[in-house]
């Protein structure tokens, strides 16, 4: 007769039951195990404190802000006015010249933000550790100075008879105070001052792409310029797609300490953006109900567009592993 | 696309001369010369560090050389660009291009080289039926298995024909099933093309299975080079003998004496009669294989115990009955003709044969074969048999090797030793001896 050949040489019989009664007698308690698996939450605590304390409490609390009027007096008492401040931040004369400001920001900033740093960390790759480092030091120093101060050193360069119109030969147009150049005289500081993290925050995802997927393109065959358009550039596309959407959402609160100490959004309202507008409603006319309706409507349009680029950005995302 | 080097159609090979890399003081290859010809599956071994991968990246043309020259056919490339050299390379980490798909992966080299697009389908296709990827065209690199990676990496090199294949350890981000079978694929590939490979690996399983001709080296030092059979029989070094082969060759130090115009190499509980000649003493390294070791066995087929006059087990250095195990050459208390009396069933001609004894410390099964773990006077030495070897642990043995399959080295060079016998002296040419040590000086090592 044949049997089967058993697992193990060893056939003695299975050991004691031991284990059965086992199982409930080990288990830990409740309270051991919340003492066990607290110290991750923990640790996430002070931050997540913050988050709540400076970000989600005033959202709500503009939420709450937004359907009633009030003129910020402790003293004075709050109407409810449903959505009529709403319908008033829709109809404002200058929501739209603040709008097609910020638009005009954003697209003024995007040369700055991503082709220049595309170019430049392209171009100084190939440099030396020292040399290197030397340049990030240069081009990284305008973001490490506070923006009043440097609004102060540009307002004295903007001068009728600052160093611009000697440069040029301008005689003494003023920079800051004609429609006309005061946008783009904003623009510039703001471009200059962000420059230098943007070139940082391009380098950085450039030497993230492994040089191995370089080095196999050029042993394929392909020149110089089809490895850039066709392996360097698409991998880069993440972190360029990061500064595109850092642009867009952030160019507002980046143009906001400029404009308040060059030209408080004027002359005649030519370099004031929606976040300006609403600073300019809620502590100026303190018109709380406004401010606090224009601030959810700009959070609701700036929050779709960053769904949307995210989406974009997650399509067009490689994780080389 | 500019193929600058090709010469009606196909290349004489690649010679490289006196090949020197340096980063910074490290010297990641020294002074390598050789000739990879047409057809070649040229596989650069050695341990890990040793300056393989610089070596091929070297003749890639993805660093340039510190000094040395590479050629391609008749041509000097040492500094053309990588990508005018017509060369295909398989990275280890494969480098598949993540953002493309398995079709546009492969037919990227075609794409650089601007072939209209109906033929660089037609090429994918084709390439991507012989490694069966087919099914996996449209995909993305992240969506592959590790095989299925390597055979696009593989593809990527196939499609457009290249001049030679270099490769960087394409295997061993795969499984150990897997790389067997991949080997075989490759083999055959080479096989079917005929063009030349370059291949790195530190696996030398890889190497003799796959390679016509293998490269090793050592500390950015080629140490020799050779067929697989070659490199394995007769290795040129101390180095070589001790890298191939699992469990690599036993390596015993040994001094070389001269009595009674024979010579004899021995050591504590050694003793392998060489050849009659005189010479200088000197020490050696001796060089035996495992699978060439056998136990010597008394009538009932049990080993042989240690004779009583030797002891094995005992390392005791004052042991007078014991070969000496200083350097002396003198040892007259232990004759060797009266321990090989011993063994009645070890074949003719006892007096002549290299003479082992001590004691088993251990017993590996590797499934069919058995490695018998010894000391042998304080050296160890494995011997490797046919299951069971028939050895337990603590059993003293005498082990016994064929003349022809003892390797002598330079103890200070590590080199291989020859036997050249002298002119004066009847000639030994038909004694065993010479025949086993080949007669092709040492430097034929490279
Ligand atoms: N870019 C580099 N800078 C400095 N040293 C390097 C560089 N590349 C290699 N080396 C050194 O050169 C030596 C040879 O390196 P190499 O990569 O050729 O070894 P290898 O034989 O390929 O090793 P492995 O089997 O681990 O891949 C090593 O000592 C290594 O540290
Ligand atoms: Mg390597």
């Amino acid at each position: 007769m044949f049997v089967e050949a058993a697992l193990t040489a060893a056939t003695a019989a299975p050991t004691s039951p031991a284990g059965s009664g086992e199982d409930s007698a080990t288990r830990p308690g409740l309270a051991h195990r919340l003492r066990g698996a607290a110290p991750p939450y923990l640790y996430l605590l002070p931050a997540l404190a913050c988050l709540v304390l400076w970000t989600y409490k005033p959202l709500v609390e503009a939420a709450q802000l937004s359907v009633y009027h009030w003129n910020l007096l402790p003293t004075s008492p709050k109407t409810y006015v449903g959505l009529a401040n709403f319908q008033r931040v829709l109809q404002l004369p200058q929501l739209r010249g603040a709008a097609l400001n910020t638009l005009w920001y954003v697209l003024g900033l995007l040369p700055f933000s991503i082709v220049l740093p595309t170019v430049i960390a392209l171009v100084t790759r190939r440099l030396g550790e020292r040399s290197r480092t030397a340049y990030r030091a240069m081009v990284f120093v305008p973001m490490l100075v506070a923006p009043v101060a440097t609004a102060a050193v540009w307002r004295w360069l903007y001068d009728p008879s600052g160093l611009f119109n000697r440069l040029f030969g301008l005689g003494d147009h003023n920079w800051l105070r004609e429609e006309s150049t005061a946008l783009p005289a904003v623009l510039a500081i703001c471009a200059w001052q962000m420059l230098g993290f943007a070139v940082l925050v391009v380098s950085a995802g450039l030497s993230g792409i492994s040089p191995d997927y370089a080095e196999a393109a050029e042993m394929d065959g392909a020149s110089r310029w089809q490895i850039l358009r066709w392996i360097t550039l698409p991998l880069l596309r993440p972190t360029l797609l990061f500064m595109l959407l850092m642009t867009v959402l952030l160019s507002g609160q980046w143009t906001f300490p400029l404009i308040d100490v060059l030209t408080q959004g004027g002359p005649a309202d030519s370099t004031t953006n929606v976040y300006y507008l609403l600073w300019e409603f809620g502590f100026r006319s303190m018109d709380s109900g406004l401010a606090s309706a224009a601030g959810l409507v700009f959070f609701g349009c700036f929050g779709l567009l960053a769904a949307g680029l995210v989406k974009l950005a997650d399509r067009f995302s490689f994780h080389d592993d | 696309m500019k193929l600058l080097y090709t010469k009606g159609g196909r290349v004489a090979g690649i010679r490289i001369e006196g090949l020197t890399r340096q980063f910074g003081s490290v010297h990641a290859v020294e002074d390598i010369s050789m000739e990879i010809a047409d057809g070649d599956f040229l596989v650069l071994l050695g341990p890990s560090g040793c300056g393989k991968t610089t070596l091929l990246r070297m003749i890639a043309g993805l660093i340039e050389p510190t000094a040395g020259r590479v050629l391609l056919g008749d041509t000097d490339i040492t500094y053309a660009p990588a990508r005018d050299r017509d060369l295909a390379m398989v990275f280890q980490s494969y480098a598949l291009y993540p953002h493309l798909t398995v079709e546009r992966n492969i037919g990227f080299p075609l794409r650089a080289a601007r072939l209209p697009k109906r033929e660089i389908a037609e090429r994918v296709r084709e390439v991507a039926g012989q490694l069966e990827l087919t099914a996996l065209l449209g995909r993305r690199p992240k969506e592959l298995s590790g095989g299925q990676r390597q055979r696009v990496a593989l593809g990527r090199a196939l499609v457009r024909k290249p001049q030679a294949f270099l490769m960087d350890e394409p295997l061993s981000n795969l499984d150990a099933k897997l790389r067997t079978a991949t080997r075989t694929e490759l083999s055959a590939l080479h096989h079917r093309l005929r063009s030349t490979f370059v291949y790195v690996t530190h696996d030398q399983v890889e190497a003799m299975t796959m390679a016509t001709r293998v490269a090793l080296l050592n500390g950015g030092r080629l140490e020799q080079i050779g067929t697989p059979t070659e490199v394995y029989d007769n290795p040129a070094s101390v180095f070589v003998a001790g890298f191939l082969g699992s469990p690599p060759m036993n390596l015993l130090s040994a001094r070389i004496s001269e009595r009674a115009g024979r010579l004899r190499a021995a050591a504590t509980d050694l003793e392998i009669p060489l050849w009659a000649g005189s010479d200088a003493a000197r020490d050696v390294t001796v060089g035996l294989r495992p699978e060439h070791l056998r136990v010597v066995r008394d009538a009932e087929g049990s080993p042989a115990p240690a004779d009583t006059a030797a002891p094995a087990d005992t390392a005791a250095p004052a042991d007078t009955a014991a070969p000496a195990d200083t350097a002396a050459p003198a040892d007259t208390a232990a004759p060797a003709d009266s321990t090989a009396r011993a063994d009645s069933t070890a074949p003719a001609g006892s007096a002549e044969r290299a003479r082992l004894r001590g004691v088993v410390t251990g017993v590996e099964n590797l499934g069919g074969e058995e490695v018998a773990w010894c000391e042998i006077g304080g050296q160890p030495v494995a011997l490797r048999g046919p299951r069971p070897v028939g050895l337990s642990r603590g059993d003293a043995v005498t082990l016994t090797v064929d003349l022809d399959q003892v390797h002598l080295f330079d103890r200070t060079s590590g080199r291989r030793l020859a036997w050249q016998p002298t002119a004066d002296k009847p000639s030994p040419q038909h004694t065993p001896s010479t025949q086993r040590l080949p007669q092709r000086p040492a430097a034929a090592a490279v």
